[in-house]
């Protein structure tokens, strides 16, 4: 974010011209992609494979949607936010928020195939049920830990893909694909860069371009602390266990200071270390841990009784009127359960937000 | 072609240096030619193919030049008269053989045809095969016309049993390709038998087996030939002076420069001056003769293509004879006065004799200049690339899309066929071949590049060959990545023929240049008894293809082998028959607008697409598309669609 946040404090407020050129220069060569896919499926000239994004050939526009609506060219980050969000829900550490709850799955079995509470496969669920969408974009899982944007449009479907992947999926490229089909209001599961790009494609739409943007319902973002890159993750795991045994994946709070891998025979508990040197380059410099521009972001919980407790809830930031619309549908329906927030839960969040906008600011 | 069998004795014809050459040995009563194809030798063993007959003449294209002068050499050893043809750096391939053969000699005459191509119009290379014929002390002749092409070749047949040694031609581009009118002669009557005769002793040259051994002894013997073959050249017809009886200057050519020669001196006006002696017999060169016209003279200016040659023949003569002949001045290629590479013209040879005798050359009329301006500007631009339809854009599309997805800079190591553009010419490779050298070299780099992991070397390493040069010099290289555990993905771009040179038949195909049906040589099969990964697809398929490299990338381990079969777009199969009729939908095409940007023709380029300066939408070219349809799959809007074409 270093970058966006120094962009926005310069005089020119409109998002600067660039091509892929630029994209290749300030981006991709610099080692700040997050493979978030924003720039793929627009044209031909980008692609995503593995978890990186690639230039298949060269383009010599100079103005170019693939570099407008990465979340890594500069915009102006302030005014996006105050674009899109109530300017008195805006706070510095996490942007916009209008409510704050610990929530999980009601549904016991969405929990068991989820991650931590469930909220966001239950959510997804919900709203292609109710027909606010009638497409999810979603992350599922390809061969040895690759995850893969998918489109979902049952409900059944979208409450079993809710495990926490630690590498990046090109959801973006999904629904730059997904839009240009029949499907006509789509809600997306996102990460901090996804949320972002998808934000950008909102507030910018390049004109030449046949966007399906205007069909964006619903992005669910998720709390991301980092992405590993995939090649190094796999030759990591690779080393202690067989890839196809890993049934999950999960960061218990810091004091544990391990990346935990679920297996049939086990728990493989690896230290955050040795994890740390798989992180990508570009996430180092982000400094959104909540995704700031959903409508609303999930994340894990922290309660008095414990990670024991803590792993099966999550924290939820609702930000705009879509998130909390269906926030409260999910209430009413009862596909959610709600527990009191304990005192201090959203300023330790604060705190920890505003510590990865600081250690990202002086990468 | 001008020759036919109805055409006899007497007649002149209109014939190409190369049918000149055919018909010089059809004269001799050749019994057996053979060849590997490449420009520019490829229609003698094309033009001999149409008078195969069985007991009278058998021609095959051989799977390399090594193997084709092999075949020639067991003709000759069983007494018949053969004929083996190459193209320059062919008879760098044939060259292991042939120290040998000239060794244990020959007995049915024998002849070793190569055709250089200075300035490499065909070529990666202008490599001069005349010095093999001083490096392996065998006569070399070389025709200078049309009809001496037809007489030296007919000729050299006699030669080569009058020595018992295998005999070459050499001619170039402009001899091989220029025509001129060729008075013909007789054909003979079918000649012998063959037998291999092989009781004798190792002494005996006509029973005795064929080796080079005992090898000091032969080499004696094969010396004396040549000082044989020097003492016939003394006389030859092929050698012929004109000019002054003392001439200012003396002019030492052969080949195609004696032709350049006389149209200089004309030009100049200078016949009074200069004095051109054209020498037919070039290895070596006849010393009497020589040293007589050198006598006539002080300056010598030797001219030929490309390096110097005869002039260091000459040069050691006059340093011999320097007591009888006195000192010469000598131009040429060591001081300068003519380049040492590229081909030369008359221009060039009348600037060198201009500046020896100081004549200015004759100034170009005004009006060239102007004709050349005004024409120049109403030829497009094109640049050069594979044909329409072509399979190898289509391969090497998916190769760019994958190596680039793979992202660890791989690269592709090229090899000799067209699909050689792909490094010479970025539009039709885009960027991924890298390396080009001879033939079956892409798979040998390879095969080393694919031994450099140990030393930190983590690209994808390519290579690609054609059908005909995997069966020419690429096993040997595959077998040895293979065993060495290579990490290299190798395609063989399989267009079903010797496309380059012109459909010309290899092991692959079920006809041989005689037109018979011959067992095909199966590449999969060969691959597959390596014990290696092979894979088979089609380069239409671009999405196979590429998502095939991905896959095989990221296998890594030892070699992979990819078979891409897809004919020539120029094979007779193919030309003029259209699969697809394509057409672009118009208000589908994003032209140059941002989500295309003219992927088709600004990436892509096959001729048979055009851009639409007025409307700025692609359109495709009805007279030159092909109708291969590779260009739906690769445009981002689905505009340009493919419909079944009507079989016509």
């Amino acid at each position: 974010m270093k970058r966006n946040e120094r962009e926005s404090g310069q005089a020119e407020k409109e998002s600067v011209p660039g091509g892929q050129k630029e994209l290749e220069e300030e981006v991709l060569r610099a080692g700040l992609c997050t493979g978030c896919g924003a720039c793929v499926n627009l044209c031909p000239y980008q692609a995503s494979y593995r978890d990186r994004t690639v230039t298949l050939h060269h383009c010599d526009l100079t103005r170019g949607s693939c570099y407008a609506f990465c979340p890594r060219t500069p915009a102006d980050l302030d005014a996006l936010q105050q674009k899109l969000y109530v300017g008195a829900d805006l706070t510095p550490e996490v942007g916009a928020v209008s409510g704050f709850f610990i929530t999980r799955a009601a549904d016991e079995t969405i929990r068991r195939q989820a991650q931590h509470g469930g909220t966001v496969s239950a959510l997804i669920a919900l709203a292609l049920r109710e027909g606010l969408i009638d497409a999810a974009v979603l992350t599922g899982e390809g061969e040895r830990l690759l995850p893969r944007g998918i489109t979902v449009g049952d409900p059944e479907t979208a409450a079993r893909l809710g495990k926490s992947r630690f590498v990046v999926s090109p959801t973006v490229a999904e629904f730059n694909r997904v839009s240009r089909t029949d499907c006509l209001r789509i809600g997306v599961v996102a990460t901090p860069c996804q949320a972002l790009a998808l934000a950008k494609m909102r507030a910018q739409p390049v004109a030449d371009t046949e966007s399906g943007i205007e069909k964006l319902r619903l992005v669910v973002g998720l709390f991301c602390g980092w992405a590993l890159s995939w090649r190094n993750l796999t030759a990591l795991l690779e080393e202690r266990m067989d890839l196809a045994a890993i049934t999950g994946m999960d960061i218990p709070p810091s004091r544990y200071h391990t990346l935990d891998v679920y297996t049939g025979a086990g728990t493989n508990r690896i230290s955050l270390d040795e994890v740390n040197s798989c992180v990508r380059e570009s996430c180092r410099s982000c400094g959104d841990m909540t995704a700031e521009f959903s409508d609303l972001s999930v994340g894990s919980a922290r309660l008095p009784e414990g990670w024991e407790t803590a792993r099966f809830w999550n924290q939820v930031i609702v930000r705009t009127k879509p998130g909390s619309d269906l926030l409260d549908l999910a209430r009413r329906k009862g596909v959610l359960e709600f527990r009191e927030v304990p005192a201090g839960n959203l300023e330790k969040l604060k705190a920890a937000s505003l510590n990865k906008k600081r250690t990202a600011a002086s990468v | 072609m001008s020759i036919d069998k109805q055409q006899g004795e007497g007649a002149e014809v209109l014939l190409m240096g190369n049918e000149a050459i055919a018909r010089g040995a059809l004269e001799a009563g050749v019994q057996v030619a053979a060849g590997y194809p490449g420009t520019p030798s490829s229609e003698i063993i094309e033009t001999l193919s149409r008078y195969a007959e069985p007991g009278k003449l058998y021609v095959e294209w051989s799977a390399n030049e090594k193997v084709a002068m092999e075949v020639a050499a067991a003709a000759s050893f069983s007494g018949l008269r053969s004929l083996c043809v190459m193209k320059q750096n062919g008879v760098n391939v044939a060259s292991d053989f042939l120290l040998h053969l000239v060794g244990s000699g020959t007995r049915g005459g024998m002849l070793l045809v190569s055709c250089d191509d200075p300035g490499a119009l065909s070529s990666v290379n202008e490599g001069e095969s005349r010095h093999f014929a001083r490096l392996m002390e065998i006569p070399l002749l070389e025709p200078a016309d049309f009809q001496e092409a037809k007489e030296m070749t007919l000729w050299a047949f006699t030669l080569s049993e009058e020595i018992r040694n295998i005999v070459m031609v050499r001619s170039v581009t402009r001899m091989s390709h220029a025509s001129g009118n060729v008075v013909l002669g007789a054909l003979p009557p079918s000649r012998g038998k063959a037998e291999f005769l092989c009781d004798g002793k190792v002494s005996d040259p006509e029973r005795g087996p064929m080796i080079s051994a005992p090898v000091v002894e032969k080499h004696r013997l094969q010396q004396e030939k040549i000082r044989k073959a020097a003492t016939i050249f003394e006389t030859s017809p092929f050698n012929a002076y004109a000019g002054p009886e003392r001439p200012e200057l003396l002019i030492i050519t052969s080949s195609a420069c004696r032709l350049y020669s006389n149209e200089a001196v004309s030009l100049l006006a200078a016949e009074g001056r200069v004095g051109i002696l054209k020498l037919g017999t070039t290895w070596p060169i006849p010393p009497a003769y020589v040293k007589k016209h050198l006598m006539a003279t002080e300056k010598v200016l030797i001219v030929e293509e490309v390096l110097p040659f005869l002039e260091e023949q000459v040069k050691i003569l006059a340093a011999e004879q320097v007591r009888e002949i006195g000192f010469k001045t000598f131009y040429g290629k060591n001081d300068g006065t003519l380049p040492m590479s590229g081909e030369l013209n008359p221009d060039l040879v009348a600037a060198a004799i201009g500046r020896i005798l100081g004549i200015a050359p004759p100034a170009i009329p005004a009006v060239y200049g102007e004709k050349l301006r005004m024409y120049a500007g109403l030829v497009p631009r094109r640049e050069q690339t594979f044909c329409p339809g072509c399979p190898h854009r289509a391969a090497y599309w998916s190769i760019r899309e994958a190596l680039q997805r793979d992202g660890r800079n791989g690269f592709v190591c090229g090899d000799i066929g067209c699909y050689a553009m792909a490094v010479l010419f970025q539009a039709a490779g885009f960027h991924t071949a890298k390396t080009l050298h001879a033939m079956g070299s892409g798979i040998g780099l390879a095969s080393g590049f694919g031994k450099l992991g140990s030393f930190g070397m983590d690209q994808p390493v390519l290579a690609v060959c054609g059908d005909s040069t995997f069966y020419h010099a690429a096993i040997p290289a595959l077998i040895n990545a293979v065993h060495q555990n290579a990490n290299v993905i190798f395609l063989v771009l399989d267009n079903s023929g010797t496309a380059m040179t012109g459909f010309q038949s290899h092991p692959g195909l079920a006809v041989n240049a005689m037109g018979d049906a011959v067992p095909m040589v199966d590449i999969a099969a060969i691959c597959g008894a390596m014990g290696v990964k092979v894979v088979s697809g089609d380069p239409f398929a671009l999405r196979e293809t590429r998502e095939t490299l991905n896959q095989l990338m990221e296998e890594g381990g030892g070699v992979k082998v990819l078979i891409l079969k897809q004919s020539c777009a120029l094979s007779p199969e193919k030309k003029a028959r259209k699969q697809y009729l394509m057409r672009v939908d118009e208000h589908l095409c994003r032209g140059d607008a941002c989500g295309c940007n003219r992927l088709c023709t600004r990436i892509f380029r096959c001729p048979g697409l055009l851009w639409d300066r007025e409307k700025g939408k692609a359109q495709i070219d009805e007279v030159i598309c092909a109708g291969c349809g590779v260009c739906s799959g690769i445009c981002p809007a689905e505009a340009i669609r493919c419909e079944e074409a009507p079989l016509s």
